[in-house]
């Protein structure tokens, strides 16, 4: 019934789409077909010249990694070709007394880690939520962008969608959560909010513009079987630290210096065999948990979270067990010891109230222009003591776990707020402890590229003969000019401590040259305290090497932010 | 004069130094290695250090991306081997805060920390420098640490010969200021502005080592150094001293211009005065005609053997404006240290502890550094050190020495010293691994399980109260003086030792080679033999080192 050009491009619409694309797919056919229409009228110019009031919409976007800002500015854009006067702005930048004047309001947020916003997105949530209610003149929506691997998906979209309600403004279109391959769901839905703000008749002609591109533009997340090469711990006897630095090959593996690698750790053998005794279930049994089916075993050792759960996931095991729990983070298997279930039924109910195991992400210290096919990552296992007991971080514990040539998971987390600048630029890199890692990543590309550009690296931890993370490494780069400067700060060799902050100081007139120049300067590390002590001697640097007052300094870190030459990655 | 055609690197290092300040404040600076320059490295031993590395750790290290375990030794510069019991609580937190913790007593009446990372070594230096101590010179191309006979009851006039090595140090000492700017933050830092008519800009060829003995012990080995002076006394006075001068011990394996020398007496003089003179002028004409260009033939014996004695003597002579005597007779018939309890002619009371290898450390046996400690803090007893690395509490009055005695017998010093066996309290042996970067094989490490095994033997031939000198080093350099000994191994590799036999008791003839690189059971097979052959072959009462040159073993 089609021609060939037609069919062929319509089966390869439809060969090349998941099952929800499909399922979209019918829908918006049966739309147009509902409406009586074709959609030819839609092939060219917008439908919204038929209305003739502009519609002003503003965009705002809470981003950490980049990916909610580089998604907005991609909506600004559809929103300006349909010829909607459109404002963009971050959240960080946005001027919160314009919110009395703005009409349509859209927000695309992200959710880092537990369910918390981005930095960027505390300063405008903490405001509105001083605020008394009576925005009703503002219409707003949300895009919450999320990682359904974590617990809490979308949470901060979704706060900040309750917020807005609260206030008194009006929803103008649902609620949009997207997963990692946000890219179509986003362009979707935002092109169904357009429509029904702009009331125009022809909805389907609105989201009918480019529906194969949005198709190809899937950005699913590729999954990567990695093998480790090598794994070493960089500390050296008597440390108080275990830093490994793992070496994972990885055919075929992209990414850029700056990014992540995203794990989901697996739960130690000893931990998945203690719950699987206490709940007397049958390990080798299937079971469904969020539409996938496995064998319990499996998904105790893959899937599910079992230390330290949640308040909500205890207040829900109480439900189940039908009993009196206190509301603490506690782990399963001493909810299993002390309140223990029933019988394996019960057990498998207790199965689907827990939450899978949240991944976690790990900078990557190495460049693919210097390791093809490799990633490598620096993981400092995380190790506390609980009741006298030592414990140590599920996932840093499962990847310093890791002998060689065993192989595990990954994807690859792109980081696109943290970009080397040009190679000509100067590059300023502020990296104490694991902070590190990006920067590793950063030197071997610049030496790859040859870069023109300087490079200086401050680095810190506690003791020179034993955490000098990467020394013969940075002492090579310095050797052979990579490394125009370095300075560490080894904060337990004296008894007075030293930081990379006290290092900058010391180096003050030279930092503030290199940033008059034009110099990017990249934070990485700890987020506190490291992070805010580097950014209050940044302001007295500035202050005093500049001559400015307190507000101009400001004004000035401000500034860097805004260029994009103060980029952080802090955690 | 002497051959500078091609001087050594060594040799632009020093005349570059700006007396001898260097890059080593540059070097202390650089933040991202342990170690400094290798210009700086040469320097630095002028101000008693040497830069060294856990060669344990290397592989590991490497594997980890750190760079070598860098670390400096620091020698401190003590005259005769003494120390105020104010002095030692002092060394003994120095030594906690800033190093290993262990006080290594050397071969030179010294005593030496190891491990001291390059941050720690300015608060090292400034806290010796609180308690009067200094590590100028201890190191490096001039006159090193004065050795002296150790034990004030050798003689009424120890205290006589004694203060000589405090004033021959004083006399020797570099004028430049550059320690105590770099290390004692006296700023200046500058073009060098003192001037030093002894060492000049390119100090001595090579290191330079006087000892002084006091007849009839030779416990300071005063042949095996440069320059040796040998009190003379009549009669209760001390009339002067003979000199000796080209001895030396250092060789190089494979090297057949090298060669141990014990000192030639060349002859007598008396007056303080003329002894520092002519002290002074010896080291003035190994300035001027030492080799400069093979730092393997630089010490003073190669150019007393290139000039001959006698002109040195001479050449020595022309430059005091005086003449030396003949020598005057002397006799040695000890070389030893006196373990345990001592009077001497005033009633003071001194205990000498065995100290094996010279390491002072705290094991769960044996607390010696705690109750040495323990000790100083009573304020009774004045500290020194013998050149075979044990240490002498000393000048203890009557009244004090229980207090003392409960102290040692309480910490079971006073059993370790009595129980060890006569040959453990004559072994010496060198630093070697782990640190020492010379080192071709163990020295301390292995030396006192070698022993273990050797007593059964000794035993076994019922020579357990023999007394055989045997010392140990990991290479041929010398420094436990094992060419002096009876029994002498010198590392050759790892595990391998040759084995060296025939030196007298007394330190005045020189062993020789008997067999090359051994491994232990080797060794052990050998020495059972010889001790067989000793124990029924021997006149009576002749030592084992004049057995072997009787039986021609060398």
């Amino acid at each position: 019934m089609l021609a060939t050009v037609k069919q062929n491009a319509f089966q390869e619409l439809v060969s090349g789409a998941s099952h929800e694309e499909l399922v979209w797919m019918n829908g918006f056919l049966a739309g147009v077909l509902s409406v009586g229409g074709s959609l030819q009228s839609a092939a060219g110019s917008v439908a919204l010249a038929t209305d003739p009031a502009p519609v002003k919409l503003t965009i705002v976007y809470g981003t950490e990694t980049g990916n909610a800002k580089g998604l907005a500015t991609r909506l600004a854009a559809v929103a300006k070709q349909q010829g909607v006067r459109v404002k963009l702005a971050g959240l960080d930048q946005y001027r919160t007394a314009d919110l009395v004047k703005e009409s349509y309001f859209v927000v695309v947020v992200s959710t880092q880690g537990d369910g918390d916003l981005p930095v960027t997105a505390v300063k405008f949530y903490e405001y509105l939520k001083q605020q008394q209610p009576g925005f009703s003149h503002l219409q707003f929506a949300v895009l919450a962008l999320g990682d359904s691997s974590y617990p809490l998906f979308c949470k901060a979209g979704e706060d900040i969608d309750s917020l807005l309600e609260e206030k008194g403004a009006r929803r103008f279109f649902r609620i949009q959560k997207c997963d990692t391959d946000y890219e179509n769901d986003a362009t979707t839905w935002f092109r169904e909010a357009l429509s029904s703000l702009t009331q125009t008749s022809d909805r389907a002609a609105l989201v009918a513009s480019s529906p194969a591109q949005t198709v190809v533009q899937k950005t699913g997340r590729k999954i990567y079987q990695g093998t480790v090469l090598s794994s070493v711990n960089l500390n050296d006897q008597g440390s108080a630290k275990e830093t490994y630095h793992i070496e994972i090959s990885a055919e075929g593996v992209v990414y850029e210096p700056g990014d992540a690698l995203g794990v989901v750790p697996e739960n130690p053998q000893h931990l998945v065999l203690e719950v699987l005794s206490l709940s007397g279930a049958d390990p080798e049994k299937r079971i469904s948990y969020k539409g996938a089916e496995s064998t319990l075993l499996h998904l105790l050792k893959t899937k599910l979270n079992l230390v330290y759960l949640p308040e909500r996931v205890v207040r829900k095991y109480a439900e189940v067990v039908q009993q009196d729990i206190p509301e603490t983070r506690i782990g399963l298997v001493d909810l299993l010891k002390i309140y223990p279930v029933k019988d394996a039924a019960q057990f498998e109910r207790i199965v689907e109230i827990l939450e899978p195991v949240a991944p976690r992400l790990y900078s990557i210290s190495s460049a693919l222009s210097a390791n093809e096919d490799e990633v490598h990552i620096t993981v400092a296992k995380d190790r506390f003591e609980v009741n006298g007991e030592t414990g140590y971080g599920l996932c840093s514990g499962f990847l310093s776990s890791l002998s060689e040539s065993s192989a595990f998971s990954f994807y690859i987390h792109p980081n696109r707020q943290f970009r080397l600048p040009a190679p000509e630029q100067d590059v300023i890199m502020i990296g104490p402890g694991t902070g590190i890692a990006p920067f590793r990543s950063f030197l071997a590309e610049r030496d790859a590229q040859m870069a023109s550009g300087r490079n200086w690296l401050f680095f810190g931890d506690q003791h020179f003969v034993t955490d000098f993370l990467y020394q013969t490494e940075l002492q090579n780069w310095f050797e052979t000019g990579v490394l125009t400067r370095i300075n560490t700060a080894f904060s337990r060799d004296q008894e007075e401590k030293v930081y990379v902050q006290h290092k900058m100081l010391a180096q003050a007139a030279e930092l503030y040259s290199w940033l008059e120049t034009g110099a990017y300067l990249y934070v990485c590390g700890a987020k506190e305290p490291m992070s805010i002590d580097v950014e209050n001697t940044l302001l007295r640097i500035v202050s005093e090497q500049g001559g400015k007052t307190e507000d101009q300094a400001a004004e000035y870190i401000e500034w860097l932010k805004q260029s994009s030459r103060y980029l952080k990655d802090v955690y | 004069m002497s051959d500078n055609k091609n001087l050594s690197a060594v040799e632009g290092i020093k005349q570059k130094s700006k007396g001898l300040r260097g890059t080593i404040q540059e070097s202390l600076r650089n933040e991202i290695t342990g170690s400094i320059s290798e210009d700086d490295q040469s320097l630095i031993k002028f101000h008693g250090m040497y830069q060294q590395d856990d060669r344990d750790r290397r592989d590991e290290r490497a594997a980890k991306k750190l760079d070598r375990l860098y670390s400096f030794m620091i020698r401190l510069r003590l005259p005769g081997g003494f120390l105020t019991p104010e002095q030692w609580v002092a060394l003994h937190h120095i030594a906690g805060d800033y190093s290993t913790g262990v006080i290594k007593i050397t071969t030179r009446q010294t005593v030496q920390l190891h491990g001291l990372i390059k941050s720690k070594i300015k608060p090292t230096i400034q806290a010796f420098n609180s308690a009067q101590l200094d590590s100028i010179a201890t190191c490096g191309d001039v006159n090193r640490n004065v050795a002296c006979a150790s034990h004030p009851k050798q003689s009424p006039v120890h205290e006589q010969v004694f203060a000589y090595a405090d004033k021959i140090s004083t006399l020797l000492k570099p004028k430049t200021r550059a320690y105590y700017e770099i290390w004692l933050d006296e700023e200046k830092i500058s073009e060098r502005s003192e001037e030093d008519p002894l060492y000049q800009d390119r100090y001595l060829p090579r290191k330079f080592k006087i000892g002084i003995a006091i007849p009839p012990n030779n416990d300071s080995d005063v042949f095996t150094n440069d320059l040796g002076l040998i009190a003379i006394i009549e009669d209760g006075v001390l009339q002067g001293f003979n000199i000796a001068i080209g001895g030396g011990l250092g060789t190089t394996h494979g090297n057949q211009d090298t060669y141990p020398r014990l000192g030639t007496v060349i002859g007598f003089t008396d007056t303080e005065e003329k002894v520092l003179k002519m002290v002074y002028e010896v080291l003035t004409v190994q300035r001027d005609y030492g080799n400069r260009s093979d730092r393997k033939l630089s010490r003073l014996k190669y150019t007393v053997d290139k000039y001959g004695a006698d002109w040195f003597r001479a050449e020595v002579e022309k430059r005091t404006g005086f003449k030396l005597e003949a020598p005057k007779p002397y006799t040695f018939t000890q070389r030893e240290d006196y373990y345990g309890w001592e009077e001497n002619h005033e009633g003071l009371w001194y205990y000498t502890l065995f100290v094996e290898n010279g390491r002072v450390l705290d094991t769960d046996d044996l607390p010696m550094k705690q109750a040495l400690l323990d000790i100083a803090q009573t304020g009774k007893a004045n500290f020194r050190f013998t050149s075979n690395q044990n240490l002498i509490l000393s000048d203890i009055k009557k009244k004090d020495k229980k207090k003392i005695q409960e102290i040692l017998d309480r910490a079971g010093l006073i059993r370790h010293t009595e129980t060890a066996s006569r040959i453990r309290k004559n072994a010496m042996a060198c630093v070697a691994l782990n640190t020492c970067p010379l080192a071709l094989a163990e020295g301390q490490r292995y030396l006192p399980d070698l022993i273990s095994r050797i007593e059964p033997i000794l035993e076994k031939h019922g020579l357990s109260d023999e007394q055989i000198i045997t010392r140990m080093t990991g290479c041929p350099n010398g420094c436990a003086r094992p060419y002096a000994a009876e029994i002498g191994f010198i590392g050759t590799a790892y595990g391998r030792y040759n084995l060296y036999l025939g030196g007298d008791r007394y330190g005045e003839r020189l062993n020789k080679l008997y067999k090359e690189s051994l491994d232990e059971p080797a060794i052990l097979g050998e020495l059972d033999t010889l001790f067989g052959e000793f124990k029924h072959g021997r006149h009576a009462g002749e030592p084992f080192g004049d057995f072997a040159v009787r039986k021609n073993w060398i």
